[in-house]
């Protein structure tokens, strides 16, 4: 019996020295402290912590927000236990007091519905819609739990109910939007979801979402729904992301472009450029810089407008917007904001000269880095130009006359075949052009062929006619490389849509040079030249060569594809 | 003289004793050597065609052929990709030795099937995995709709084939979600036009009478091979010849209060004691399904189904069907995905299950003097094929192992008949 008295006692010292120090310390301190345990993992801590704030929360009144923070923590805490149902009982202890308690509801739908209890989760929810009146708190509620349990069928049944019981529609429109693109009701969410945007802008992404699921199929109605008068913000730019989403960012800034211009309209373009940007789409950047710049006048979106337009291949643009922009500003922020994009877009132009002018205008406000930069540029711009000299006393000027790839491409437009193979093999960036030059020069012991310089020439001004003729005219002076040169010759006029021209060439390399590594690339562009001409026999023929007479050819399997789609054994490229 | 002809004999002689030992024949590994296997039936298919003989090595090397090594045979195996392997007359003895000795056999193709595939002539925004497959494989087919079944030319074919439609004339129940659609009200007027035509009251009555019309066709002799949704509407079409099992929105009137319990099961191919699916908001025909893809509330997840082992020997046909290189093939959606266990008929062949569920996905069985096989889901290479979904291109897809069996349908049908012994 004292035995017991004294273990009494000393439990009670203990509860004491436990529960006082706590006991006394502000909801604050309560709170880091729950927060604090939760981060470490150290959950049955952070179990008792946050129990200790809800009852001091409860005791106090009305502390909706700890109550809130309490309860969320716990069902956190519970949940990474893979004990959701635990929180259950602290729920009902909160509810008691508090029976419509959004919070404490919404914790006790989501573990009645991860516990699959269909009956619990329409009883709370019959007990809360007669706690809260005419509240569509609870309604809202046990719809999205419904939607969560995959039940939508019984969530588009609660929403007709509860339509009919509030008689407010549009307090349900974002359910009814959700509810109606899970049953795949594609025309009813659309619209849905423009009644709901309005008022509840942070549903946009929600909207965008469940819309991106649309087939083909039903999308046009989707369109037809968003742009509908009046024009609004809200709808066309969730279409403009759907779009985005389905893959055809041009449309989808077509259907923002017409919204009327203010301060929200500007912030969505803003946006929108901001992801055409990101996913590579150039020249749709191009387009929202440039109309948001005539908006806003602002030179900084003009800048990004002139950077995507050289990105997309638009040089014209940059330019037009270099001098319009450029001369506005401080000569200072000119040249540091824009005179690589000048210099870029001259070159592109093939106006070298005039880019080498601007250049020197600037001279005295270049900075290192900067002049670096546009030297290298200038030295493009000039072969653009075709002026090799030039060209190299460029690169003289910037010091890049030891630079392989430099030195490579004047020794090749120099014909100086043995120069060019020794620093262009050497030359740290392989792109096409490279790798076309380096596979000529491999070919070929040829010394020195001022003929084949002029053609690579030619190429780099960008003057694919010339070079077709140049290098279809040294091809039989090369020896080795005769059908290496002719391909090259029958690849540009390919790009360059000459039809008659390429399939001469490549119909050479295929008869005079039949035992050559070009033969299966040029029996493969005879049979596309074949199809696109309607010749399906002749087409044939020759990918059927390819694939009989060179089964080892990495060009076999694209041939096979190619001639199924011929034969219409599998479906068209959509 | 003398020596002009000594030559030519010599010659002649080298000639003979270099050529390839034996090649006389090509076999086409049907297991993992074979590089692209939908397109090795086509090239069975040819032979069958064109020289009326190749045999089909049930069990072997995954069902591998055997084909006469042709000129014409090697060059269509070299364009399509498929690999096979000359091989001897001592080479075919020895399979032919390994065959006895195991659960395998030689079935003789020698009749190439005349095929048909029930479609519409404008394209509905769905593929069609038994166009695909065929068309890619290289093997001639017909199209045929309803006017073909109902002026009698199914008995021109022998085999037909049967995929998304819905034979209880309710339009897959596609109305509530897909009414305004261009490709929805053409279908629609199509069908109303034809029904009117042949003096039919309505799409139901129309698609009905098609069903029975397939119905005889097999009861005859013939062999159907039906997927997706065409399995389950099929049977439910033919079970409700007199009663109204549809809509308001197809007909205009009601569905019969005691539908369910005025089906008459007897007729039908695969199934028995479904529950028809009344409500026009719920998209799907009836309990048949077990994987309901469009009914949120009920839909099951995929998983994969099992192929069967039949003896080849002993019940050639149900081994014909389940030859593949793969035993478990991941499961696919459709309109109708599954059959649930507890409606299929007692005789049901069952080839292929899910282990552990309560469905199966492939089954086949006889009707009158001709045979079915029904096989559940739309498309094998797109699991969740939905409308307007582009075409799945085989190309990408040569070695699927469940296409392999829509096109393990269309040979079987060119075996040369073994009554079955079980």
């Amino acid at each position: 019996m004292i035995a017991r008295a004294v273990r009494s006692l000393w439990a009670a010292a203990l509860l004491t020295v436990l529960i006082l120090p706590t006991s006394v310390m502000g909801a604050q301190d309560l709170v880091s402290d729950a927060l604090g345990h939760e981060d470490a993992g150290r959950n049955a801590q952070a179990i008792v912590a946050y129990r200790q704030l809800l009852n001091q929360a409860l005791a106090g009144g009305e502390n909706t927000d700890q109550i809130a923070l309490a309860l969320l923590g716990l069902e956190r805490v519970y949940f990474s236990l893979a004990q959701r149902d635990s929180v259950l009982p602290v729920v009902q202890l909160v509810l008691r007091q508090r029976p419509a308690d959004p919070i404490a509801r919404g914790i006790q739908f989501r573990a009645f519905a991860a516990s699959a209890q269909d009956a619990e989760v329409r009883m709370a929810f019959d007990e809360w819609r007669s706690a809260a009146g005419e509240d569509a708190a609870p309604w809202r509620e046990y719809i999205r739990t419904l939607m969560a349990m995959g039940r939508p069928l019984a969530a588009d049944s609660a929403l007709a109910d509860a339509q009919r019981a509030l008689g407010r529609n549009a307090a349900f429109a974002g359910e009814a939007a959700q509810i109606s693109a899970t049953l795949e009701r594609w025309t009813d969410a659309a619209r849905a979801w423009r009644r709901t945007l309005p008022d509840m802008p942070w549903m946009e992404m929600a909207a965008a979402f469940s819309l991106q699921g649309a087939p083909v199929a039903a999308r046009d109605s989707v369109r037809d729904v968003l742009l509908a008068p009046p024009i609004g913000l809200a709808p066309r730019r969730l279409l403009a992301t759907v779009e985005t989403g389905w893959g055809d960012a041009r449309r989808g800034w077509a259907a923002l472009s017409s919204v009327r211009s203010d301060d929200s309209a500007t912030v969505a373009w803003q946006e929108f450029g901001e992801r055409a940007e990101a996913m590579n789409q150039n020249s749709v950047a191009r387009d929202v810089w440039r109309a948001l710049y005539d908006r806003t006048g602002q030179a900084d979106v003009g800048r990004r407008a002139a950077i995507a337009a050289l990105a997309s291949g638009d040089a014209a643009e940059a330019l037009a917007l270099a001098t319009t922009i450029g001369p506005t500003l401080p000569p200072t922020d000119r040249v540091a904001q824009w005179l690589l994009i000048e210099v870029q877009a001259l070159g592109e132009l093939g106006r070298a000269a005039e880019a080498a002018r601007r250049v020197q205008e600037a001279d005295v406000q270049l900075s290192d880095g900067l002049r670096e930069d546009v030297s290298r540029e200038l030295v493009s711009a000039w072969l653009r130009s075709g002026d090799v000299e030039r060209a190299r006393a460029a690169a003289e000027r910037a010091g890049t006359l030891d630079d392989d790839q430099v030195v490579g491409w004047l020794a090749l437009y120099d014909g100086d075949l043995t120069l060019a193979r020794r620093r262009l093999v050497r030359a740290s960036q392989r792109d096409a052009a490279l790798i076309d030059a380096l596979a000529v020069l491999a070919r070929t012991q040829v010394e020195s062929h001022p003929g084949l310089g002029l053609a690579f020439l030619a190429l780099a001004r960008r003057d694919t006619a010339d070079a077709i003729g140049r290098f279809a005219l040294v091809a039989d002076s090369l020896g080795d490389a005769t059908p290496a040169l002719l391909a090259t010759a029958a690849r540009l006029a390919t790009q360059s849509t000459d039809s008659t021209r390429a399939v001469r060439y490549w119909e050479r390399v295929v008869t005079d040079f039949v035992s050559s590594p070009e033969v299966p690339e040029a029996l493969l562009e005879l049979a596309r030249a074949a199809a696109r001409g309607g010749e399906m026999a002749r087409a044939t023929h020759h990918y059927e060569t390819l694939i009989i007479d060179h089964p080892g050819s990495a060009m076999v399997p694209q041939a096979r594809r190619e001639l199924e789609r011929l034969r219409g054994h599998v479906p068209e490229l959509s | 003289m003398i020596r002009r002809w000594l030559t030519a004999a010599m010659l002649l002689c080298v000639l003979v004793a270099n050529r390839p030992v034996g090649a006389q024949t090509l076999l086409v590994p049907m297991d993992d050597a074979q590089t692209n296997h939908l397109k090795a039936y086509g090239l069975a298919f040819q032979a069958i065609k064109t020289v009326r003989r190749a045999e089909w090595l049930l069990n072997y090397r995954g069902g591998a052929f055997l084909v006469p090594d042709a000129p014409d045979m090697r060059r269509r195996a070299a364009l399509d990709g498929i690999r096979t392997e000359p091989v001897s007359d001592g080479d075919v003895a020895r399979i032919r030795a390994e065959i006895a000795g195991g659960n395998m056999d030689a079935v003789v193709l020698e009749r190439a099937p005349r095929v048909a595939i029930y479609r519409p002539k404008d394209q509905p925004p769905w593929d069609d995995a038994v166009t695909l497959a065929l068309t890619y494989a290289g093997i001639d087919f017909e199209s045929i709709w309803d006017d073909e079944v109902l002026n009698g030319e199914l008995s021109e074919y022998d085999w037909v084939h049967l995929h998304h439609e819905d034979f209880t004339g309710q339009f897959n129940k596609l109305y509530l979600a897909y009414r305004d659609a261009p490709w929805f009200i053409a279908q629609r007027q199509r069908d109303e036009a034809t029904a009117a035509r042949f003096n039919l009251s309505n799409v139901p009555a129309l698609k009905k009478a098609v069903a029975d019309g397939i119905r005889q066709f097999v009861e005859k002799g013939g062999f159907l091979f039906a997927m997706c949704g065409a399995t389950e509407s099929l049977d439910l079409a033919i079970a409700a010849f007199a009663v109204d099992i549809t809509g308001p929105f197809s007909d205009g009137t009601p569905i019969d209060t005691d539908a369910d319990a005025r089906m008459d099961w007897m007729r039908t191919f695969a199934f028995r004691n479904a529950r028809i699916e009344a409500s026009p908001y719920v998209n799907a025909l009836s309990d048949i399904d077990g994987h309901q893809v469009n009914v949120p509330a009920r839909r099951q997840p995929l998983g994969t189904f099992t192929l069967f082992d039949f003896s080849a020997k002993l019940d050639p046909v149900a081994a014909m069907l389940v030859q593949n290189h793969r035993t478990v093939i991941r499961d696919f959606f459709g309109v109708t995905t599954s059959f649930n266990k507890a409606v299929l008929k007692p005789g049901v062949t069952v080839l292929a299950s899910e282990q552990g569920a309560p469905w199966v996905k492939y089954i086949h069985g006889d009707l009158g003097q001709g045979s079915w096989t029904f096989l559940g889901g739309h498309d094998p290479e797109d699991p969740q094929h939905a409308i307007g979904s582009a075409p799945t291109d085989l190309s990408m897809h040569p070695n699927s192992p469940a296409y392999r069996l829509i096109l393990n349908n269309v040979l079987f049908p060119a075996a040369k008949k073994k009554p079955r012994k079980t």
